[in-house]
C-alpha cells in the first residue's frame, strides 16, 4: 500500500509539472548568439591549432640540428686524441689505424 | 522523412564542413536540451546561458561521436552531466522543516488542490517552488534520479544509458532516497 508521504509527493510532482515542460520554440536572438559564438570558437581553435602546428615544426627542427651537431661532434671525438697520449703513441710507435 | 534522419544528414554535412547544417541542429537540438535543462535544474536558473553551454559542447565534441547510439542519447548525457556540474556548486541543504517554509509554501503544501485537481499555471508554479526547496536536501546525483523516474517515468534501462550507472546502483540509490523523500513529507506534515 502506499503511503501517505508518497501520495503527497506524487501530487506535488504532478502539479508543477506544467513548469517542467521544456521550449519548442527558440527566444529570440538565441539562434543568433549561438552560431555567432559557435563561428567563433571555430576560429580560436583553428588558431590554436595552426600555433600547435608550427610549435610542432619548430621542436622537429631544433632536434634534428641538435641530432645533427651532437652526431657531428661525436665521430670528431674519435680521432681528437689528448696530445699526451698522441705523443705517448709516438714514441711507442704504435700504428693508429 | 523522420527528425532522426534529418538529424543525421544535418551531422554529416556539420562534419563535411557546412555551417548552415549548425543552424539546424540547433533547432533541432534546442527543445530536447531544453526539456532536460527544466527538469534537472530549479526553477530560476539561468537556462539560455546553460542551454547554450551545452549546444557548444556538443558542437565541440562532434567528432567524438560515433553513431553507434542515437544522437540524442549522447546530446542527453551531455547535458545532464552539465546540469549535475551546475547543481554541484549550489549548496545542499541538510533537511527542510516546517518553519523553513515561506506562508506561500506552507499553504501549497496544505492546499486541496494538490489533491487530484489540475492546477492553474500560477499553482503550478507555487507547487514548483515547494518542490524545488523539498529537492534541495538532495545530492544532484539523487535530485536528476528521482526526477527521472518519478516525474518523466523512464525505464531503469533508459537511466543506465543517461548516467552510465549499474540497474542495481540505480534501484539502491532509489530506495535510499524515497526514504529520505517519506522522512521530509512527514516532518512537513507533523508540523516538525
Amino acid at each position: 500500500m502506499k503511503m501517505k508521504e508518497d501520495e503527497k509527493w506524487q501530487s506535488l510532482l504532478l502539479s508543477s509539472a506544467p513548469t517542467f515542460v521544456g521550449d519548442t520554440t527558440l527566444p529570440y536572438g538565441f539562434l543568433t548568439s549561438t552560431l555567432a559564438r559557435l563561428k567563433e570558437e571555430k576560429k580560436e581553435r583553428e588558431q590554436l591549432e595552426k600555433i600547435g602546428l608550427r610549435a610542432l615544426i619548430a621542436s622537429m627542427v631544433v632536434l634534428v640540428v641538435t641530432v645533427g651537431v651532437t652526431l657531428s661532434l661525436k665521430f670528431q671525438n674519435q680521432s681528437d686524441l689528448e696530445p699526451g697520449i698522441r705523443s705517448l703513441i709516438q714514441v711507442e710507435n704504435v700504428s693508429l689505424s | 522523412m523522420d527528425q532522426s534522419s534529418d538529424i543525421t544528414i544535418c551531422l554529416q554535412q556539420w562534419k563535411k564542413g557546412n555551417e548552415d547544417a549548425a543552424e539546424e541542429l540547433v533547432r533541432h537540438l534546442y527543445p530536447f536540451i531544453s526539456r532536460i535543462v527544466r527538469t534537472h535544474l530549479p526553477r530560476r536558473d539561468h537556462e539560455e546561458d546553460l542551454i547554450q553551454e551545452i549546444l557548444m559542447k556538443t558542437f565541440s565534441r562532434l567528432h567524438q561521436y560515433k553513431g553507434d547510439a542515437p544522437l540524442s542519447h549522447w546530446v542527453s548525457r551531455l547535458a545532464l552531466t552539465t546540469c549535475l556540474d551546475r547543481l554541484r556548486a549550489q549548496k545542499i541543504r541538510p533537511e527542510i522543516r516546517w518553519a523553513d517554509l515561506s506562508p506561500e509554501d506552507q499553504d501549497v503544501f496544505d492546499a486541496s488542490w494538490l489533491e487530484g485537481s489540475s492546477p492553474d499555471a500560477s499553482e503550478a508554479i507555487q507547487a514548483r517552488d515547494l518542490l524545488d526547496k523539498i529537492l534541495s536536501t538532495l545530492s544532484p546525483e539523487d535530485r536528476s534520479l528521482i526526477l527521472m523516474t518519478d516525474l518523466e517515468g523512464q525505464s531503469m534501462e533508459e537511466i543506465s544509458i543517461a548516467t552510465g550507472w549499474g540497474i542495481s546502483k540505480i534501484k539502491m540509490r532509489l530506495f535510499r532516497i524515497r526514504t529520505q523523500l517519506r522522512k521530509t513529507m512527514q516532518n512537513l506534515k507533523e508540523r516538525l
